[in-house]
């Protein structure tokens, strides 16, 4: 499922919006997410949530964001950072992510919405987004050695 | 099933990897965490293996040495105890890096200021970067340093010693965000 790209969601229906609350959900349940796309819940539709409220490399912040049939129109520069995954147990990795993004979708209420976004809810976004095309952050590791283990050898 | 350590070292070639892990592999070995790279020309290559109660490191390495020994490898296997599963509870992780002139005893004054620390080095790779006598050192590591360790200090220190090498050290929290 994580390895597949998802299908579109099209109209935004009463089956959309419950798979808008069961992302928002299961990131608010997690404690320590600010992003989770439909198929990291066994839901391989293109649809994600973020919300990057309080955290400290935040800079744009549309507070909680869903997005149906996502589509980025621009993204420009690029910055390394470490990233760590609810689907990926216990690694993290440097990834190289577009530092702005301009990104348009449908929202809950099925109205389109084109959003510009950067730093933090930039990077969280392109991470989801890269959970709709099959993609985890392993994908993208700027180099092999950049990937390091949270815990020590068990 | 118990584990074993596996390494071998030997000039850079294609199919040593394919090699080393086709001998492991009939053995009824299972990799787990493995590091290799190319080190100067030299190929060096650590596993901790997962391998059938029956077979001893010591068959393993002379099947290796059998098997692998036309490549030019130097190859050993010990067995190794298990390890205590500890998660570092309450240890906050930092990427450390510095470059300059290279002179011996870089890495070992570097490690010993952080062991001094309490803190515990989990990744260490270097670079010799161009040739001839002017050439640079690069060395980066990751290491955790317990909760209640001093870190303004350690900055203060490791700044200290990196003016007295004459090369440039930073310390850098090392948050990854999980999103």
């Amino acid at each position: 499922m994580l390895a597949t790209p998802c299908a579109p969601v099209g109209e935004i229906d009463e089956r959309a919006r419950h798979l808008g609350r069961d992302l928002v959900d299961t990131m608010r349940g997690s404690g320590h997410s600010v992003g989770v796309a439909a198929p990291q819940i066994g839901v391989s539709l293109r649809a994600f949530c973020i919300d990057v409220s309080g955290h400290p490399k935040a800079r744009s912040c549309h507070g909680e964001l869903v997005l149906f049939d996502p589509v980025v129109l621009e993204a420009e520069h690029r910055d390394v950072g470490r990233e760590g995954c609810m689907s990926v147990p216990d690694l993290t990795g440097d990834v190289a992510r577009a530092t702005r993004l301009v990104v348009r979708g449908l929202d809950l209420d099925g109205e389109e919405r084109t959003l510009e976004l950067d730093a933090f809810e930039a990077r969280a976004a392109q991470h989801e987004l890269d959970h709709l095309d099959g993609l985890l952050f392993l994908d993208r590791v700027v180099a092999d050695d950049r990937v390091f283990r949270r815990r020590v050898y068990r | 099933m118990p584990h074993v350590a596996v390494t071998a070292l030997g000039a850079d070639r294609p199919g040593i990897v394919a090699a080393v892990t086709g001998v492991l592999m009939r053995h009824g070995g299972n990799l787990e965490d493995t590091a290799m790279t190319n080190l100067g020309g030299h190929f060096a290559m650590m596993l901790i293996v997962d391998v059938p109660t029956a077979e001893t490191a010591e068959v393993l390495e002379a099947a290796l040495v059998a098997e692998v020994g036309v490549l030019g490898l130097t190859v050993a296997v010990r067995p190794i105890a298990e390890v205590d599963t500890d998660d570092e509870a309450g240890a906050t992780s930092w990427a450390l890096s510095l470059y300059g002139a290279d002179k011996p005893g870089i890495v070992h004054h570097v490690a010993q200021l952080l062991a001094d620390h309490g803190a515990n080095i989990v990744d260490l790779s270097t670079r010799v970067v161009g040739a001839g006598p002017d050439h640079s050192y690069v060395l980066l590591l990751e290491l955790d340093l317990p909760t209640d360790a001093d870190v303004d200090r350690l900055r203060i220190e490791l700044a200290a010693l990196a003016a007295d090498m004459g090369v440039e050290a930073h310390l850098r929290a090392d948050d990854a965000d999980v999103l």
